[in-house]
């Protein structure tokens, strides 16, 4: 690697070359130029770290050349070259950012030791310039980074506020704005206590303030919704405390859930456990003997005890149905189902169950009825449970009829009946695990309130949906919906 | 003779009702039945038992308090001990038994069992609040 690159203006050949030679000879790079424009033309060629110029050139002046120089973004090191040197000239040179004054005649020595001074501040001042853009770059992205904290934390969902060490707020992120039905300006630096004080938030605000523990997490009530606020106190890396943030979650939906769910295994057990209960006190009265020795009048009881323990099986398979309609397991992927066969096996056995009551079942699928995007098995549950209902809630010698047909880019199922329909107000219950409409009508009829449940959850894991129509003492039909 | 003491049972579970009817009678009690709220209360138009038994869950979750609420304002039937059954208390982490809630007082329960409920503690129940 070179030394460095000096370029050499003056318009005397003799100095030029005198010049060149002592410094090659030094191990640097050298240009010459015998005038300005010269000059300005070898720098555009290339970038040199000092340039030697002398005062009086032939079309122009070496202060007015290096002012032009320094315009075009030239960064070398100027060591201005003149026999007439005055102290007026040096001081103006100075000024216009001349580097160095070497009044000639100079010695090789006087030559060799101002250039390798120069090279060394040209040195210096690269190594300054450029920890001077790297300390740019950083605070640059310092910036950057604050920028995207910040607008990480706009983007949130979650109501957040930071409040520093003395309790003011530093930031409210939108959520939290909407949540204190205030603007930025109402909040940066105001104490956190006053902003939170009276209503629903006043107990965050006195934590914030003053946090027994680093963490705090509680529950409370807004209104309708319920949240759950997290107050975090962040510390330096001497483990002072900064600051404090605020976040509110909105749990309303989660709680929802958890209290549906807490419903359920109440419905449930109670579901499970009535029959028990029954089934243990029939058997009781047989130990007991509370009829006497004889065996035959507790036939009827033992009978109905049977009959109990086969409906218990029947529920506890639907609750598996259920659970399993909640979640997709692998390998049971939908595919396309023909709807005919299922619905001829699904049919086959509700005649058998309607030809008693005198009950009959007729279908009418579309010539072109394209296959169900479905699992096999949900399509013959569903199928089964509705043709099932419409014998079951259908009076005697009444009819179902099972119509497919495409239609506004649905693949439309109807399954109608002749029988009891479903009062209106209890239309919107009618999908709700154990729901069982309870009229005079359905009181001698057997059912564990499960089946409808688990139809509309199959059906909307398909990506579809289903649709009831119904009158009280008339009949109900009942619609699957399935992308077509 | 005494004329026998008189059980009410109310409770929508068929089985259930026979099952402490076939029990009790053979202990020379005298049971009603009744398998809804309404047809207690058409049963109770003529009949004071001796005591009442009350599913807590019938056709809707609070049937039996509320029920027991109407029995319990009756000034005829007011003064009849009310016993609560339920199934869901223990699994749901629900207490009934306790005070909590004042529910025991607002239906005025004299006791409260947790289903399933055998004859046996049926019997000794009767023979405690209802046998003078």
């Amino acid at each position: 690697m070179s030394e460095g690159s000096i370029l050499i203006v003056d318009d005397e050949y003799g100095v030029r070359s005198g010049i060149r030679t002592i410094l090659e000879m030094d191990g640097y790079e050298v240009g010459e130029a015998g005038d300005g424009a010269a000059a300005l033309e070898a720098l555009k060629e290339r970038d040199y770290d000092v340039a030697l110029l002398d005062y009086r050139l032939p079309d122009t002046d070496g202060l007015s050349l290096l002012q032009t120089m320094k315009q075009r973004g030239c960064e070398a090191m100027v060591c201005m070259i003149t026999a007439y040197a005055n102290i007026d000239t040096a001081i103006a040179a100075t000024r216009q950012g001349v580097d160095f004054f070497l009044p000639k005649p100079f010695s090789p020595d006087d030559l060799e030791g101002v250039v390798a001074t120069l090279l060394r501040h040209k040195r210096a001042r690269t190594e300054a310039d450029r920890l001077r853009a790297e300390h740019e770059a950083s605070l640059l992205a310092l910036a950057e980074e604050k920028t995207q904290t910040h607008s990480l934390v706009s983007s949130l969902r979650d109501a957040v506020l930071v409040v520093n060490r003395d309790g003011d707020i530093v930031l409210a992120n939108p959520p939290m704005l909407a949540l204190l039905d205030l603007s930025d300006d109402d909040v940066l630096m105001r104490p956190a206590t006053e902003l939170l004080g009276g209503g629903a938030l006043a107990p965050l605000g006195q934590q914030l303030a003053a946090p027994a523990k680093d963490r705090t997490v509680r529950q409370l009530e807004i209104g309708e919704q319920t949240w759950m606020a997290s107050i975090v106190t962040f510390r330096d890396q001497e483990g002072e405390a900064r600051g404090r943030i605020l976040t509110l979650s909105d749990i309303s939906e989660v709680r929802r859930l958890a209290m549906e769910k807490q419903k359920f295994i109440r419905m449930m057990v109670h579901e499970l456990k009535s029959p028990l209960g029954s089934i243990k006190g029939l058997l009781e009265v047989v130990t007991d003997k509370s009829l006497g020795d004889d065996l035959d009048p507790y036939l009827p009881m033992i009978a109905r005890a049977d009959h109990r323990i086969d409906n218990l099986a029947l529920l506890i398979r639907d609750l598996l149905t259920l659970a399993r309609s909640e979640q997709t397991q692998e390998g049971e992927e939908p595919e396309l189902v023909p709807v005919a066969p299922v619905l001829d096996e699904v049919v086959e056995l509700a005649r058998e169950h309607g030809a008693q009551r005198g009950v009959t079942v007729t279908t009418a699928l579309a010539a072109d009825l394209p296959p169900a995007l479905i699992r096999p098995d949900d399509l013959r549950l569903v199928l089964s449970n509705l043709v099932g209902n419409a014998v079951k809630y259908n009076r005697d010698g009444g009819s179902v009829t099972v119509r497919g047909a495409v239609a506004d880019g649905w693949l439309r199922l109807d399954v109608a009946d002749t029988g009891i329909g479903i009062r209106e107000a209890n239309l919107a219950r009618l999908w709700d695990e154990f729901y069982r409409e309870s009229r005079d009508e359905t009181r001698e009829l057997e059912g564990n309130g499960l089946g409808l449940s688990i139809v509309k959850r199959l059906v909307e894991r398909a990506g579809g949906h289903l649709e009831v129509a119904s009158i009280e003492g008339e009949g109900s039909t009942f619609s699957v919906l399935l992308p077509a | 003779m005494t004329p026998p003491t008189t059980v009410l049972f109310v409770d929508d579970d068929r089985d259930f009702l026979e099952s402490k009817k076939v029990y009790l009678e053979a202990r020379g009690y005298r049971v009603l039945t009744a398998e809804s709220p309404d047809a207690a209360m058409a049963t109770l138009e003529d009949e004071t038992p001796a005591i009442i038994f009350l599913d807590l869950m019938m056709e809707h979750v609070d049937d039996g308090f509320r029920l027991g609420y109407r029995i319990g304002k009756d000034e005829r039937l007011g003064h009849i001990p009310l016993v609560m059954l339920s199934g869901v208390a223990a699994e749901t982490g629900t207490r009934f038994d306790g005070e909590a809630g004042g529910l025991r007082e607002w239906s005025r329960l004299a006791r409260f069992l947790d289903k399933p409920v055998t004859g046996q503690q049926v019997l000794a129940i009767v023979e405690e609040l209802a046998v003078a």
